[in-house]
């Protein structure tokens, strides 16, 4: 660094500079120049910025558009508007400039694409890469980020939890690759900070697919989600990139005038479909004429429905539980503004929903972030920083889900709650029930705390090439506190319960350091662009929890202090480290052909001493035979065409940390220790070898655009429990399978700009995914802890069936073949095999403005398989409308109350027979919105103001009859899309 | 521009820090040891050893007391026990002789037996490997550890005859282990038992007669003596046994019996190993919680002669039907301390099996003492007093059926009274489905699939 400073050196900079800005002045007299701004409807533009260029000084212009600025005869002035593309134009010893600003509207092959470390476009890249924007997010009301991606992109699957607020999607990006459920998460990058996409761990009704990490981010918050999909494009993740890579970017600052917009809406969710159920008169009739089949006569024990409980009685128990609406509230405030050099950006927001349920279920959320962007007057130094915090509280009810049970109470059953809200027992307990909403009392409060802080510093060393490191730190906390009542549970009971709490508490906490060198050179028509940098990241994750009993009174439960024994503590922390070398080497000739070649050196700890680092690498080309002139002369519609492809490897590391260490754990009891695990120290990577070819082309001068994608993924090297006998002492150990899971498809996006004239605008969007998800091979399935859960040669996400015979005349019973003649039913007689991934999906994606109003709406649509084992007959709280059907004809079985019906109805629930057609189409999204006129506003100091109202899940074209095509599992009633109306407005100063 | 190049420079220096590769290396995590630091201090190797206690009752499925235990299988096997829930096959298999190689509860006895050998074997080595442990601790540690390996080679080898023999922790050699002889399984049980007798010392390590000393050791050598009608052995170890009246002595009260270290008590387990939430024994739960799943077959209660106080107080009759369920056990999860252990020696089989060693070595007068002590305390007529001339025979047949009496529903004791007496064919031979290869259980279904080197045992 010395060397900087010398003397001579210092002294000549110096004098070069000073003689630099003499010249200037003395050859240059200042003078104002006055002009107008207008947009291209001949409105005038307020707050555009006005700079002279290289300098800081500049001016705005005001509410009529005009402005004024000292100049000098040569210099050149920059004008920049958001939402408007920026202009340069030289002064030119011109006083007056007057000039018109064009939208920002730029066409798709213009459009920016964020490929993680390195940015390109979407007529230059070589990958895969989706991408939607915040004018698609931003309105919706949703609580994760990952829910406004539904239907918006080929190859990108998402589907809800459940209904309620906080519970994890799952989310697949082309396929399931990994044959442990909990090894196909994409990986996400937040900023450029990796983020763990594990759900968090819960105690409560989110327990199901726990918690999503996500929830506490602010979707309005969002400038971009890019979902990384082919080999080219996840590759330089390396070992995280097998499940595809979903980058999520915030927003930035921008720079001219302050800017501050507020947007608030509201509205309320409900619960969109009802099962069709009996009314109490027709359920009875089944009921008696179960006993009538049986020859039984119905006595208070077996038949309380009919002889105990009120004849007349009639709840509409989907009412009573479901019936409810849930309120929505969403604020979001955010000030933006700076200088050239300098740009910041403050955002604030407010969430709250309530609950559909009794019981006062509700989530609340609110999130704050800051952005500061700095770069040196000759930009060769750049910082930017983004802070964030998020902090959300789930107030969570009951035990699980409640829904299978609302579906199984006759109509005429007696009350759930009293009136002052507590459970019901008395009529319960007199025909020796328990109520079947035992537990609802227990609540759960999830805590949820998250920040993140990222900075990158990059200075430029010399033209083209840039060094640069990127530093970040994430923290979350979660903190679950579940209070179980004694009030939760019968009275009867009372001496064996006692009031309990269960308190679970998580961290995770990671950094990241990520220093970077890039290099860009062109050479005659040859352009180079290179990269390099390494990865350095640790994340500790640590989960502690107790549960207290003994509390002396009901308003105690929680406060440890008051609880008379602890128990079940739970103690975990781990570190899971990983470190990483990635290149990139992008060339293009004449921007017609390119080469891009990923490659990723990768260490993590969450292998043995000798397996910890692999290398993984991918090639992309693309041609833009578009542009060869034999090709535009023969195919002159043709306005854009390009053939890309890619190959290449990425890894999962997705596993629990030190499976490789033999250790000992403690025990239960206290003081002791066992040893936890049979350790291997020599297992690896998952690997996943991608493939893909793709066409893209334009047509109608850009106006309609086609992308076609193959791909062919194959996931080796799974990483399983390797089933042991039991005499090692385990059942299993970790180790890699030379199993293979092929995930293929075909992707069509089309993009087309239908009409675009001074009033009218249409803009329609299409995507489709043919997926098809095979099991390659697996030796010794059949040994295998997944003999039961999968089939080589079928998907993962299967359903393995036996066989339905009919009805059996003898019994009249449902009927099963026992294949194998063996006298029992095991996996052996689960000979059908039903695949329960969709044969098809996509969406459709329409924007359409006129004047000032703009409408869009979003269809979901796939065609798949579901189940709707809901015909079961003759049983107290049997109620659904089949039941009735089963009264005259044979297509159901004997209406009975014998055990041995509801064994044959278990069976057959095991069959393809409760299988029919959940196929649906669903307006996912509707929001339109109208601006109000600019010049009214302007002069109350507004620069402009739009209402919206926004629906979701507003209607669903199926033939399923349960409750949701997209949950089509079991009895039909799971769902997880709420129809949601919101209404609201957005203000901008 | 000097603070930008000094950025610059920075950021070349986090280039260079992050090349080097040791940095993925992680330490173990807080909540778990890796094996060498266990056994490289003395309290942790002694937790180590009280994990394995501890799991006897956690997940031990075989020695917990709950619904695949020694104790419930062996019950139903005996026809002691009949499920409540008459149309649970599980438990129908075993009352029926028709245990299937499937029957999942096989399954669980059959594992948790080997999970426990390969606690023992994975705590021996560390044991062995380590120089941090004092020689005194190291012999102590190693005999307890021996006798519970011991302890569950004897059940493994009572209810499958031909089972493999694992001594090592190694997964790679013991996944295709093959059967071994009963012979040879017997050999090992008898090398482990003898080390731990010369390695234990009187006391019980830990106070608590939840650990082991020497006594224990001796009484199950005891018994093994006895099984290999080995008459003068299996006197000579229960007399060493009975002698320690310091340490033992029969309560008076039948009600005391079952308490924590009682005087009665040999070796327990306790429910401390379930953790601090957990203050009932499993028999509690499966025999007398408010959803019991097993109960006393009918006429079992006729079994005792009127004024048995055994009768009183260690069965009980269900309140709405006639049915009768074992009642040793009295205390549910109450939340409070833990007032019951779960027996597996005690001092009144000692007794049982001095008095079978001495009449068969023809020593009367002795023999009907012995069982007179148990007699005595249970409140009824002592044989000395109603039948001083008794024949071998005729003691012998009532003391069968005094130790069903005294020791019904606990592990097992009656259902292996009837195959080693040669009493099985005549008992069960109304039972429909019996056959005389079901002394020996089926090697589960699941583990031949997976280890082809295990063979079935006859009859399955």
């Amino acid at each position: 660094m010395k060397f900087y400073y010398t003397p001579t050196y210092g002294c000549g900079l110096l004098l070069t500079i000073l003689l630099f800005f003499a010249g200037q002045v003395w050859s240059q007299q200042e003078y104002t120049l006055t002009g107008n701004v207008t947009d291209t409807t001949g409105l005038a533009i307020p707050g555009v910025h006005v700079q002279r260029l290289g300098t800081l000084t500049g001016s705005t212009t005001n509410f009529e558009g005009d402005y004024s600025i000292k100049v000098r005869a040569n210099d050149s002035l920059k004008f920049s508007y958001l939402g408007f593309k920026t202009k340069i134009i030289p002064v030119n010893h011109q006083t007056k400039i007057n000039l018109q600003l064009f939208p920002n509207e730029e066409t798709l092959q213009e459009v920016v694409i964020n490929a993680g470390y390195y940015t390109t476009t979407e007529r230059e890249r070589t990958g895969n890469i989706a991408k939607v924007t915040a004018k698609d997010i931003e309105l919706q009301p949703v609580v994760s980020p990952l829910q406004a991606l539904q239907g918006r992109m080929a190859g990108v699957e998402v589907t809800p939890g459940n209904h309620l607020p906080g519970a994890a999607p799952t989310i697949r990006i082309r396929g399931q690759n990994s044959l442990r459920a909990e090894g196909n998460y994409p990986l996400y990058i937040i900023d450029g900070m990796p983020f763990n996409s594990s759900p968090i761990e819960s105690n409560s009704t989110l327990g199901f697919t726990g918690i999503d990490p996500l929830s506490t981010i602010n979707p309005a918050n969002i400038e971009s989600i890019e979902v990384l999909k082919d080999a080219d494009a996840t590759a330089i993740y390396g070992s995280r990139g097998a499940n595809g890579v979903i980058l999520i970017t915030t927003k930035q600052g921008s720079s001219g005038e302050t800017s501050i917009q507020a947007r608030i809406s509201t509205g309320f969710s409900e619960v969109p479909n009802r099962i069709e159920l009996l009314n109490t008169n027709d359920y009875l009739k089944v009921r008696q004429r179960a006993f009538e089949n049986d020859g039984i006569e119905p006595n208070e024990n077996n038949a309380y429905d009919l002889l105990v409980w009120d004849q007349n009685r009639e709840t509409d128990w989907q009412e009573e539980f479901f019936g409810g609406h849930a309120e929505f509230t969403q604020a979001n405030i955010f000030i933006a503004g700076g200088s050239p050099t300098t740009r910041y950006r403050i955002n604030g927001s407010y969430l709250k929903q309530g609950s559909v349920y009794p019981g006062g279920a509700n989530y609340h959320k609110a999130t704050g972030s800051a952005q500061l962007n700095h770069n040196s007057k000759d930009d060769k130094f750049s910082v930017d920083m983004a802070l964030t915090y998020g902090v959300d509280n789930n107030h969570t009810v009951g035990i699980g889900s409640l829904i299978p049970q609302v579906y199984s109470l006759a109509p005429n059953a007696p009350n759930i709650f009293n009136e002052d809200g507590s459970l019901h027992w008395e009529e319960w307990s007199e025909v020796g029930r328990e109520n079947p909403f035992q537990g609802y009392l227990n609540t759960s409060d999830i805590k949820t705390n998250n920040m993140l802080a990222n900075l990158n510093l990059s200075y430029r060393l010399f033209e083209g090439l840039k060094l640069s490191s990127n530093f970040g730190y994430t923290h979350l906390n979660s903190d679950e506190l579940t209070k179980r009542p004694k009030e939760s549970y019968n009275p009867e009971y009372g001496e064996f319960i006692d009031h309990e709490s269960a308190h679970l508490q998580g961290q995770r906490a990671s950094w990241i350091i990520e220093p970077q060198l890039s290099y860009q050179k062109n050479i005659g028509r040859l352009r180079l662009k290179a990269l390099a940098g390494t990865t350095l990241q640790e994340q500790l994750n640590r989960q502690t929890g107790v549960t207290g009993t003994g509390y002396a009174t009901r308003s105690m439960i929680g406060n440890l202090a008051a609880a008379t024994s602890l128990s079940r503590g739970i103690h975990q922390e781990t570190t899971y480290r990983y470190m990483a070398f990635f290149s990139r080497l992008g060339i293009d000739w004449d921007k017609k052909y390119f080469i891009n070649l990923t490659g990723r050196r990768d260490g993590s700890s969450r292998f043995g001493p000798n397996k910890r680092f692999a290398n993984f690498g991918a090639i992309g080309a693309a041609w833009i035979f578009s542009d060869e002139k034999w090709i535009a002369k023969q195919l002159p519609w043709l306005s854009f065409g390009k053939l890309r492809g890619s190959y290449g490897s990425t890894g999962n590391d997705q596993i629990g940390d030190y499976g490789y260490l033999d250790t000992y754990e403690a025990t239960q009891g206290p003081g002791g220790l066992y040893p936890t695990r049979l350790a291997n120290p020599s297992y690896s990577w998952e690997v996943n070898k991608k493939l893909e070819v793709a066409v893209q082309l334009g047509f109608l001068k850009d106006h309609l655009h086609l992308n076609i994608s193959y791909y062919k993924n194959r996931s080796s090297n799974q990483l399983v429990g390797y089933s042991l006998p039991n005499i090692t002492g385990f059942n299993s150990v970790q180790a890699n399978l030379p199993a293979t899971v092929e995930n293929s498809g075909w992707e069509i996006e089309t993009n087309a700009k239908i009409f675009s004239t001074k009033n009218w605008k249409w803009q329609s969007a299409f995507n489709f995914t043919l997926p098809k998800n095979e099991l390659l091979s697996y030796p010794n399935l059949k040994q295998s802890s997944y003999a039961n859960t999968y089939k080589v040669g079928e998907p993962l996400n299967i359903a393995m069936l036996y066989q339905y015979e009919g009805i059996d005349p003898e019994t009249s019973y449902y009927q099963i073949t026992d294949v194998n003649e063996d006298g029992r039913l095991d996996y052996e007689d689960r000979v059908i095999t039903k695949d329960r991934n969709p044969e098809f999906y996509g969406g459709w994606q329409n924007t359409l403005q006129y004047k000032n109003f703009n409408l869009q709406f979003l269809f979901q649509f796939a065609k798949k398989e579901g189940e709707f084992a809901l015909f079961d007959a003759g049983r107290v709280g049997a109620q659904r409308q089949e039941d009735y059907l089963g009264l005259e004809g044979d297509r159901f079985q004997h209406i009975s109350t014998q055990l041995d019906a509801t064994r044959a109805y278990n069976q057959v629930t095991q069959t393809a027979l409760p299988y029919t057609d959940a196929s649906y189409i669903r307006l996912k999204t509707l929001s339109l919105r109208y601006s109000l006129p600019v010049t009214y506003l302007q002069k109350i100091g507004i620069k402009n103001c739009s209402v919206f109202v926004h629906g979701k899940n507003l209607f669903t074209l199926t033939q399923y009859r349960g409750m949701d095509p997209e949950l089509a599992i079991g009895q039909g009633t799971a769902f997880g899309a709420l129809r949601t109306f919101t209404t609201g407005i957005e203000i901008n100063f | 521009m000097k603070l930008y190049k000094k950025i610059s420079f920075l950021l070349f220096l986090c280039f260079l820090g992050s090349s080097c590769e040791d940095f993925v290396e992680v330490e173990a995590p807080d909540h778990q040891l890796p094996v060498a630091v266990v056994f490289e201090n003395e309290e942790t190797a002694r937790s180590a050893m009280l994990g394995i206690y501890y799991q006897l009752f956690r997940s031990a499925a075989f020695s917990n007391g709950h619904t695949s235990s020694v104790t419930a299988l062996t019950g139903l096997s005996a026809g002691t026990l009949t499920p409540v829930d008459a149309t649970n096959t599980v438990f129908t298999e075993f009352l029926q002789h028709e245990v299937l190689p499937q029957n999942p509860n096989n399954l669980n006895l059959w594992s948790s037996a080997y999970q426990t050998v390969y606690m023992v074997n994975s705590f021996l080595e560390g044991l062995e490997a380590s120089v941090a442990i004092p020689e005194e601790l190291a012999s102590q540690l190693r005999g307890e550890a021996l006798f519970i390996r011991g302890f569950t080679y004897f059940y493994l080898k009572q209810l499958y005859g031909k089972a493999p023999l694992i001594l090592t922790s190694d997964y790679r050699l013991n996944a295709s282990a093959a059967s071994t002889t009963p012979e040879e399984i017997h050999i090992q049980i008898l090398a482990d038992l003898q080390t731990a007798e010369n390695l234990l010392s009187d006391a019980y390590p830990q106070q608590e007669r939840t650990t082991v000393n020497r006594y224990v050791v001796k009484a199950l050598l005891a018994r093994i003596a006895l099984y290999e009608q080995n008459w003068e052995t299996a006197l000579q170890y229960s007399n060493e046994v009975i002698a320690q009246t310091a340490l033992y002595g029969l309560e008076e009260n039948v009600n005391n019996v079952f308490l924590a270290n009682s005087q009665e008590a040999i070796w327990q387990i306790s429910p401390l190993g379930g953790g601090n939430s957990t203050t009932n024994t499993h028999e509690w739960t499966i025999f007398s919680s408010a959803f019991p799943q097993l109960r006393l077959t009918e006429g079992f209660e006729n079994n005792f002669e009127t004024g048995d106080l055994r009768k009183e107080y260690w069965i009980e009759q269900h309140p709405e039907n006639n049915t009768y369920r074992p009642f040793k056990y009295k205390a549910g999860n109450t939340g409070s301390a833990i007032t019951e252990y779960s027996m597996v020696f005690r001092l009144a089989e000692q007794y049982f099996i001095r008095a079978e060693a001495q009449a068969q070595l023809g020593n009367m007068a002795a023999a009907i003492a012995d069982i007179d002590y148990i007699r005595a305390r249970a409140g009824i007529f002592l044989i000395a007093q109603t039948q001083p001339n008794i024949t071998v025979e005729a003691f012998l047949t009532l003391l069968l059926e005094e130790r069903q009496r005294e020791l019904f529903a606990e592990w097992g004791h009656r259902w292996l009274d009837l195959w080693r007496t040669q009493n099985a064919a005549l008992v069960f031979s109304g039972s429909p489905f019996w056959k005389p290869t079901d002394e020996l259980y089926p090697i589960p279904e699941d583990e031949r699939i997976k280890n082809p080197n295990l063979t079935q045992n006859p009859g399955y």
